[in-house]
């Protein structure tokens, strides 16, 4: 283990100053998003509490990049049943925010199973996908790996949390193509994503579209499981002005803060959108920190905090092309399309092109499982960079 | 190989991201900006002091004073939950603020909601205007209400009263054209003139607004600790004060003069148009107008038979009865179809055809000479030298010297009165009406001020003027009319006659010390039974070297000589008494002028 810890000289320092960076910046905005809320008792105090999840998460990097990733592989089952175990059991006994079940309590703090849920995967899908023994021609290996990711991920959609669950699939789908599952198979994995978006848009709107009445298409979208709920989130991305003060108004203020930010911002704890609460205090320093940046900061520090991602994703891109072995590719490829697609999602919908579905940017969102979590996985990319095979045999 | 081109597409995805942030912060920012302060920002415009009146004398006609408000600042009483129970606890303040003050309220649940939306940060105003009783009433208040403030905003008055009403009109709050593009300003009551020299000069007695920013949340509460740097509050510039030809002194005697009857004065300075005084009767207080006026006063004053919002020396339109006569002498002499000489009979009436026109001396005048004539009025006469002239002479005469147009007097609402052309089917007949001031010809009686001060000037027309402005003592000659001295001779001549000869129709508007000239007027106008009467004075004074010209008339009188001339003579002699020595000083610096 002493050892072990030893080895840590060897991680990339680019990414761990890349990230260093990023959790500073998300400690700053943080700050200044609720700065506005001096007068709530509480609320000055979050950016501190970041810090000091920010120091769990920086020891959870250290051990996870000390740790040998050979052994996550063998305890990712065990991981995996243990999410699925939280996932069950955030249904039956989570609390329930904002009309969703995503949160459960374990020992006083909150905790998201379905966070675990996704690393879980990632390290089941990895480890199945580089046994030897796979073999793709074999129907029954496919449908294991089916089996993997949609046990988690319906029931995550049943939270429903369709954020977490719109990470799941292109990761698994990023997983599968580079472990080396046949084109075919992939080109089928597309087209019946395709037919399954096709047939909910078309529940969702055809009817309407074809003039049934409003009790006609609700009939409709429930033999399929879905709700006027889900459609009218559509709505709202389709629609911007469709429902400005309700479903609308997060995106068209976090739209606003972010365009009125202009080249240079408009200076650190200055952005109006956020102080005069435009930009709800709720959710400012979460989901939409990004947005208070790109306020404060303007286009010059939108580009910053993107590069720094683009840092981190190359950074552990290449620590998996350097592994020596096909987990390691596995887990590094696995985890950074997870971050990317987090990075993605979470701008995407700040400046306004997706829908609003509450998914937190990491690093930066306030937020301790979901820090430790990150912080975790790079660790992972660490892991397998220092027991990379150039690293190896510089050692040897 | 697979990983690479992963890697790729990730950091092409962020690429996008870039771009699409370069089009919302770059491209399209100023889109955004102006968004955002929209939902931000309110502004708050203050009205800058209305501008003073003053008097020629330097007295102050129109001022401003302190209206207290008793104001409730809604947002310090935001209650949790919807607004109606914010809307609720205000109504629970009025209702206490009602008890102890001892005032009604007429707010509706209605005004306090709008005025949640559209102005919150500003004080809503419970009560207007309250007296200094119920300002010590709430400051002695204990404990204190939350939320209740007192504010007050500038509002009008008129120190004089009534004085002058029609001259100086009212103030209204006016309603600033909301701009649709700007559905975030805030107001303040601004007044603006309706009526009278203060809607005349309403640019000038207007100020330049100021206003300043407030930063408003998202619920539309005032953030005081949010100051916005680059927009700075600008403090209003008050309107410039205006002083009037008016002499208020004069102007009181005027007034006077109309007491218990419904008529208009104009006195004029003749030398350069200056309006020492207007009036018209009954009037109305101005005071009643600030800060607003009531519905039933409103509808009091415009269905009150005696019209008092109407201003009858500028738009109060009369035959002008023998007061018109001067006229046809100017006419006969000018065109030279008569002398001073000229003689006709009167037997007490004069016949034309099968129409008999009446003298107003049954016994007649017998055979008389021009001057003499004009001082008798006699209708028989003018009826004579009228269609000797013919009508038409008289017309463009008439027309020349200004009747049937504006004076052009800085006011609203003046009237032109009307001299009408020959038409088809005139006879003889309409030009004996004329030629004694009947029938189809109309005049202000600022017109006939004006016609007298022509007369009185040998024959210069001033434009009347009401506002002093630096620079220009002289007066604007509206026109100049190229009237013989003879002419002038025999007409002033006899029209000093009437009111110094002891027979003289004018002859009870004599005062000592003072030779005046002048014409009385009297028209009829109800036919049949009920035969009415308006009756005129014209007059200018002292005779020599004219100060004053008056014109005067009664709606309903018996005779000028008899209704009008005692009036004139009161005013004309509280004229001269309180002159003051500030004319004097004038009439030697013109004199010197001449000279």
């Amino acid at each position: 283990m002493f050892k072990d810890l030893f080895l840590l000289k060897k991680l990339s320092w680019v990414m761990a100053i890349a990230v260093l960076l990023l959790i500073s910046i998300g400690i700053c905005f943080i700050y200044s998003s609720s700065y506005v809320s001096e007068d709530q008792v509480g609320g000055r105090f979050l950016y501190k509490k970041q810090i000091v999840w920010a120091m769990v998460g920086i020891v959870c990097f250290a051990i996870c990049a000390a740790l040998d990733y050979q052994e996550w592989g063998k305890v990712a089952w065990l991981i995996y049943g243990a999410g699925i175990f939280l996932l069950v059991a955030v249904l039956i006994v989570g609390h329930r925010t904002y009309g969703a079940k995503r949160w459960l309590d374990l020992f006083g703090i909150g905790v998201q199973p379905s966070e675990i849920a996704k690393v879980a995967t990632v390290l089941v899908l990895a480890q199945t996908l580089s046994r030897p023994a796979i073999d793709f021609e074999n129907l029954k290996s496919i449908a294991m790996l089916l089996g993997i990711v949609a046990l988690p991920f319906l029931l995550i959609v049943i939270e429903p949390d369709y954020g977490t669950a719109l990470i799941f699939l292109p990761t698994l789908f990023v997983m599968m193509l580079v472990g080396g599952v046949p084109m075919r198979i992939m080109m089928s994995f597309v087209l019946i994503g395709v037919v399954a978006v096709g047939t909910v848009l078309g529940v969702l709107f055809l009817p309407e579209k074809l003039g049934a009445s409003e009790a006609a298409q609700k009939r409709i979208m429930h033999v399929v499981g879905l709700s006027e709920y889900h459609r009218d989130r559509i709505n709202v991305f389709i629609k911007a002005d469709v429902d400005p003060l309700g479903a609308g108004w997060n995106k068209m203020q976090s739209e606003m803060a972010v365009g009125s930010g202009g080249v240079w911002g408009k200076g650190f704890r200055n952005g109006t959108q956020n102080i005069l609460g435009f930009l709800p205090p709720s959710v400012a320093p979460t989901d939409f920190i990004y947005s208070v940046i790109a306020e404060e900061k303007g286009f010059f520090g939108s580009v910053v905090v993107l590069l720094l991602f683009g840092v981190v994703i190359t950074a552990g891109t290449l620590a998996g092309l350097r592994s020596r072995d096909k987990l390691g590719r596995l887990l590094c490829v696995g985890i950074v399309t997870m971050i990317f697609c987090h990075v993605f999602i979470n701008i995407a919908m700040t400046v306004g092109l997706m829908p609003i579905i509450g998914v937190p940017l990491p690093l930066l969102s306030y937020g301790g499982s979901f820090m430790i979590v990150t912080m975790s996985v790079l660790g992972i990319t660490q892991s397998v960079r220092i027991r990379s095979r150039s690293t190896v045999e510089d050692f040897s | 190989m697979r990983m690479r081109i992963a890697l790729v597409a990730m950091l092409a995805g962020l690429l996008f991201l870039v771009g699409s942030l370069w089009r919302i912060q770059v491209r399209d920012v100023s889109k955004y900006r102006s968004k955002v302060d929209r939902q931000s920002v309110r502004r708050v415009r203050l009205p800058g002091t209305r501008g003073l009146i003053y008097d020629r004398n330097g007295l102050c006609l129109a001022d401003n004073r302190p209206s207290y408000c008793v104001g409730i600042y809604i947002e310090e009483l935001r209650q949790p939950g919807s607004w109606s129970n914010t809307i609720n606890r205000v109504e629970e303040t009025i209702a206490k603020l009602s008890g102890v003050l001892h005032l009604k309220s007429d707010v509706t649940r209605e005004e306090i909601r709008k005025h949640i939306n559209r102005r919150l940060p500003l004080p809503f105003p419970a009560w207007r205007d309250v007296d200094e009783t119920t300002v010590a009433r709430l400051e002695e208040l204990e404990p204190r209400l939350p939320g209740v403030a007192i504010y007050y905003e500038p509002v009008r008055s008129y120190p004089m009263g009534a004085l002058a009403s029609h001259l100086l009109g009212y103030v209204g709050r006016s309603d600033p054209e909301q701009d649709p593009e700007e559905p975030w300003q805030y107001y303040h009551p601004e007044m603006e003139g309706k009526y009278g020299v203060e809607k005349t000069f309403n640019d000038e007695l207007t100020g330049i607004a100021g206003g300043y920013v407030i930063h408003v949340d998202a619920s539309g509460y005032r953030r005081k600790d949010f100051v916005n740097t680059e927009l700075k509050p600008r403090e209003p510039v008050s309107g410039s004060d205006i002083v009037l030809t008016i002499d208020s002194r004069i102007q009181r005697l005027a007034e006077k003069a109309l007491e218990g009857e419904t008529g208009a004065v104009v006195i004029l300075d003749p030398r350069n148009g200056d309006v020492l005084a207007m009036a018209s009767s009954p009037k109305f207080d101005p005071n009643d107008f600030s800060p607003s006026v009531s519905a039933e006063e409103w509808d009091k004053l415009n269905t009150d038979p005696g019209k008092p919002m109407v201003n009858r020396a500028i738009a109060g339109i009369y035959p002008p009865g023998s007061t018109f006569k001067p006229l046809v002498i100017i006419t006969a002499l000018e065109s030279g179809v008569a002398t001073a000489d000229t003689t006709f009979d009167c037997p007490g009436y004069f016949q034309l055809g099968s129409a008999i026109f009446h003298c107003w001396q049954k016994a007649g005048h017998g055979t008389l000479a021009m001057r003499k004539a004009i001082e008798q009025s006699c209708n028989a006469y003018f009826c004579q030298l009228g269609l000797r002239c013919t009508y038409d002479r008289i017309q463009r005469m008439g027309d020349a010297v200004g009747f049937g147009h504006k004076t052009g007097i800085e006011m609203g609402g003046e009237s032109a009165g009307l001299l009408p052309k020959k038409g088809r089917g005139w006879s003889g007949g309409d030009t004996c009406n004329a030629s004694i001031g009947q029938g189809a010809v109309s005049v202000t009686p600022l017109q006939m001020a004006v016609f007298t001060a022509s007369i009185a000037n040998d024959g210069t027309v001033y434009r009347p003027r009401l506002m002093m402005r630096r620079g220009d003592a002289e007066g604007e000659v509206a026109r100049k009319m190229l009237w013989a001295p003879t002419t002038m001779k025999v007409l002033k001549g006899g029209m000093h006659d009437v009111i110094e000869a002891e027979t003289g129709t004018g002859k009870r508007a004599k005062i000592p010390g003072v030779e005046m000239a002048g014409k009385t007027g009297t028209a009829e106008f109800d036919s049949g039974s009920q035969r009415r009467k308006h009756t005129w004075m014209t007059l200018f004074a002292p005779f020599d070297q004219p100060r004053y010209v008056v014109a005067m008339v009664l709606d309903e009188g018996v005779s000028g000589g008899l209704s009008v001339a005692p009036r004139i003579n009161e005013l004309m002699r509280g004229v001269f008494s309180a002159e003051s020595p500030a004319s004097n000083v004038t009439t030697t610096v013109s004199q010197g002028d001449k000279s």
